[in-house]
């Protein structure tokens, strides 16, 4: 009955764990890239098909878009430094990042053995995966029977933003963290040159842009009815940060440093202050008022957007715009 | 309209909202970093007090309660590792005003508070946390923070041992997830009072293998130990600090807490849980002997350490668990004080002495005569000499091991106690032999106030022996172990 | 042969194939992306503990706690990547 559906969902699954396979089995890092987009993408159809439409959503947008234009990012500056060293800069994708150590190649030994370990490993998994109880308990009566008082109608929304909002909160501060941890690491304005994009690249980005925000804004709307919501929505907007810094039409500097640090707090800092505050005549921290419960929600998730979308472009951007003394850096 | 604030939400917040303002206003950071401990540790001061006068306390987010929302709950063992961490935390701050204070510091001075309250933030959500998701994504602010300090110098070695540690971390906290997953699986929830009881099934097996193996990465158990000590001696003195005498614990403290609630090990797990910790401490003293700088030696006694309290754990085997938990929290706030304080104090000799090369301590013509000295007393805590804390913990290790007829545990104690005189002698010989270079005696000592926040410590390390009778029994304030809740 | 059957499998083999990777594999790159395949595995464990039959009302609690895990592992990926760039300028200003 089903038939054409389990052929399907075969034919995928084998797809999957073939691309996992290949993106690291094979020798050229820029296709290694391009085979973990696909197999991420892959992987969200096949969350559509378990009916999670918002995790296949954060999967593409973050998981595999966002994640990608990372990997390529520092892929490009690695080529670039190994350029610069005058070793051969891998131009149209031959090589491998030439690492000033060449790693000692492990011993083919070894390499078995780890593989045969985590075989083992994997397949003990498999059983107890095979033991567990299928489609068992949760939280569905749960969340079906608090889902009235969350303030919202779509329950993933209601899960994130009310019913385990604090793991978010916290989420938010790791998101935090990571820019914190990434600007303290990297400084300077550029060493690397950017990409040379070609005139219909940046046509294409002017056209672009304005259905990006769009989009964006419209799943951070929807968020509380249908599948979307803040982390979605933010990475789409982020989107628009990475398209500003690819052609250049933004590029960031020492001036904005401060404009960028309240950006990256904004979401961490409305959303702590509305945990706390609300906790008063009875209510604890992150109980928010039943009739003020959706504009709450909605302004938490505007803000947590908005600074989701600036922390992961200045990920890629992976610096903090600083100006350098001549000769490198200014101290250690 | 008045805002209740409950004592937990402050501990929580108040560095959050400290990292915040730190980060914003980079040139007074030093000054939100301390204000933000120091409300921090009035915070868990309040709530100590209220733990102490009305057992553990629960505190339902959003008012759900769990197992849909998630709750928080303090009790004595949260408290007390709480009040580690904001001591030494407060302690390691001051000293870090000092530790920074370089011309060319200015940007370890601006993103040092910053990720420090972060890594806060994280430390104490995990004590509070009754929700191994939630667990997860602490451990990863813990993780990316931690990371953060790791690499505060800058110099190539640190970061090549930052990468390595942030590679360990998330294949940790990874591993931890699935565990997580699987739990989910079985049990269809997430909260740690559901999985009490629970049926020891296939997929529970399975989830507490995968989290104890993601955990034991995070806390460094041997053989999973290999990115500490390049982690923690790179790193600039006061985040070695924070790293060794807190970070570790945070997931140690995880261990403990899946063995109280989950349906734990068998008799054989535990055993290979003390061979780990037996490997860690023998293999740690190992390298420790042969390590020829002293914040490396000092990295590989943690290793050593953190062994020596998973042997703690499992020294009387599945029934003493009940009482062997007490051994190891106390054998983790023991090393928590005395570490710190040693890497303070390591950090102190290099800064004064300009090298912390083993052989070549006793050429130099400064004596940094007060960091050694607090150097030595925190040695004396790890080493486990009386009245010390880590002599109680090692005492109850020892005492409950030889009740139970597990004389294996004794001897693994024995030998890692002697293996840690035989590496701190090495240390010691260097700050005793005068007689290399005879010094203007006006050049002989070279201490400054920054030796306070670590001498602090040290004489903490050793005091807090003489308190173990209420330690232990405000540890077991609503703390159910092995009892009936 | 149910999806959630189907997909849990491929979901434990993605996370074994990433554990195989993040211990064998040297270049720095790829073994950030063994990580996040590993991930990946994970998350498809959690979607299809949340599945249930019929298909239309799958548990939205850990549909959440994916998309938070999405989240936390692109902000340790970033961290990752940039401690790598750095290295790798480090080790290009040492060479020179």
């Amino acid at each position: 009955m089903t038939d054409p559906l389990v052929i399907f969902d075969l034919l995928l699954a084998l797809s999957i764990v073939a691309l996992a396979v290949a993106s690291l089995s094979v020798r050229d890092l820029f296709a290694m890239i391009v085979l973990f987009i696909v197999f991420g993408l892959l992987s969200a159809l096949a969350w559509v098909r378990l009916s999670a439409p918002d995790v296949a959503l954060a999967e593409a947008a973050i998981g595999t878009g966002v994640t990608g234009a990372l990997l390529l990012k520092t892929l490009h500056h690695l080529r670039f430094v190994a350029g610069g060293q005058g070793l051969r800069a891998g131009s149209g994708g031959t090589s491998m990042a030439p690492a000033a150590p060449v790693p000692v190649p492990v011993p083919v030994g070894v390499i078995l053995a780890n593989a045969a370990f985590c075989g083992l490993i994997t397949l003990g998994l498999a059983v107890a995966f095979l033991g567990a109880p299928s489609a068992g308990p949760g939280f569905d009566a749960l969340v079906a029977d608090a889902m009235p008082d969350s303030g919202v109608a779509h329950p993933v929304t209601g899960v994130l933003l009310n019913f385990r909002a604090y793991d978010t909160l916290m989420e938010v501060v790791v998101l935090l963290a990571a820019v914190v941890a990434v600007w303290q690491i990297e400084r300077g304005l550029s060493d690397a040159p950017a990409p040379v994009m070609g005139e219909v690249w940046q046509g294409f980005a002017r056209l672009a842009l304005p259905a990006i925000v769009v989009i964006g804004t419209y799943l951070l709307w929807v968020g509380a009815e249908a599948p979307g919501g803040a982390f979605q929505g933010g990475a789409v907007l982020a989107a628009v940060g990475l398209l500003l810094l690819l052609t250049r039409a933004y590029v960031p500097r020492p001036a904005h440093r401060g404009i960028a640090r309240g950006a990256f707090v904004l979401g961490t800092a409305a959303f702590a202050l509305v945990a706390l505050l609300v906790a008063s005549g009875g209510r604890v921290a992150f109980e928010y008022p039943l009739e003020h419960a959706k504009t709450l929600i909605l302004l938490i998730e505007g803000m947590v957007t908005l600074s989701i979308a600036v922390t992961l472009a200045a990920l890629f951007h992976g610096r903090e715009p600083v100006a350098l003394p001549k000769g490198g850096r200014d101290d250690t | 309209m008045s805002v209740d604030i409950s004592a937990m939400m402050l501990a929580i917040f108040l560095p959050l909202f400290g990292a915040i303002a730190a980060f914003l206003l980079p040139r007074a950071a030093a000054l939100i970093g301390l204000v933000a401990l120091a409300l921090t540790t009035g915070a868990v001061i309040w709530l100590a007090r209220e733990v102490w006068q009305s057992g553990a306390v629960i505190l339902p987010l959003g008012g759900w309660g769990a197992p849909l929302g998630i709750d928080l709950r303090a009790d004595g063992l949260s408290v007390a590792m709480l009040a580690l961490t904001s001591a030494v935390g407060l302690l390691v701050s001051v000293s870090a005003l000092d530790a920074l204070k370089g011309a060319g510091q200015s940007r370890q001075r601006q993103y040092f508070w910053p990720l420090w309250l972060l890594l806060l933030t994280g430390i104490n959500g995990v004590y509070l946390s009754t929700d191994i998701f939630n667990l997860y994504v602490m451990i990863e602010v813990i993780a990316l923070a931690a990371v953060g300090l790791t690499v505060l110098s800058g110099t190539r070695a640190a970061v090549q041992a930052g990468l390595e540690y942030m590679y360990a971390s998330i294949l940790g906290a990874l591993l931890f997830l699935m565990g997580v997953g699987f739990v989910y699986l079985q049990l269809g929830r997430l909260d740690f009072a559901g999985l009490m009881d629970a049926e020891p099934t296939g997929a529970l097996i399975a989830a507490v293998a995968l989290m104890f193996v993601g955990l034991a990465l995070k806390t460094a158990l041997f053989p999973l130990h290999f990115w500490l000590p390049a982690a923690h001696a790179n790193a600039t003195a006061p985040a070695s600090a924070l790293l060794s005498g807190l970070v570790v614990k945070a997931a140690l403290y995880i261990v403990l807490r899946l063995a109280q609630y989950m349906p734990f090990p068998s008799e054989a797990l535990l055993t290979l849980v003390g061979m780990m910790g037996a490997g860690a401490v023998i293999w740690g003293g190992i390298q420790a002997l042969r390590a020829e700088r002293l914040k490396l030696l000092v990295a590989w006694s943690t290793v050593a350490q953190i062994g020596l309290i998973f042997v703690a754990f499992a020294r009387a085997g599945e029934l003493g668990l009940t009482e062997s938990w007490k051994a190891a929290a106390l054998l983790i706030l023991a090393h928590g004080v005395a570490k710190a304080a040693m890497f303070l104090a390591a950090g102190r000799i290099k800064d004064e002495i300009g090298h912390d090369v083993i052989r070549d301590l006793d050429r130099s013509p400064i004596r940094p005569t007060l960091a050694q000295f607090t150097f030595a007393l925190a040695a004396i805590s790890l080493i486990g000499l009386p009245p010390s804390l880590g002599f109680i913990g090692k005492w109850a290790l020892m005492e409950g091991a030889m009740a139970s007829g597990y004389w294996h545990w004794v001897v693994v104690t024995m030998v890692g106690t002697l293996m840690s005189v035989a590496y701190f002698s090495r240390v010691f010989a260097g700050f005793l032999r005068f007689d290399r270079v005879r010094a203007p005696v006006g050049e002989h000592q070279g201490w400054a106030l920054a030796d306070a926040a670590p001498l602090t410590l040290a004489f903490a390390a050793i005091g807090l022996g003489l308190m173990a009778a209420p330690i232990l029994s405000f540890l077991e304030i609503g703390y159910p172990f092995g009892v009936a809740p | 042969m149910t999806p959630d059957l189907i997909y849990g499998l491929t979901g434990i083999a993605v996370f074994g194939i990433g554990l195989v990777g993040a211990l064998c594999v040297q270049e720095r790159l790829r073994r950030v992306l063994a990580l996040k395949l590993c991930s990946v595995g994970a998350g498809f464990v959690l979607v299809v503990g949340a599945w249930r039959e019929p298909p239309e009302m799958p548990d939205p609690v850990p549909h959440a706690l994916v998309i938070t895990g999405i989240v936390v592992m692109v902000s340790a990926t970033a961290v990752a990547l940039a401690l790598i760039r750095r290295l790798q300028t480090l080790e290009a200003t040492d060479e020179r």
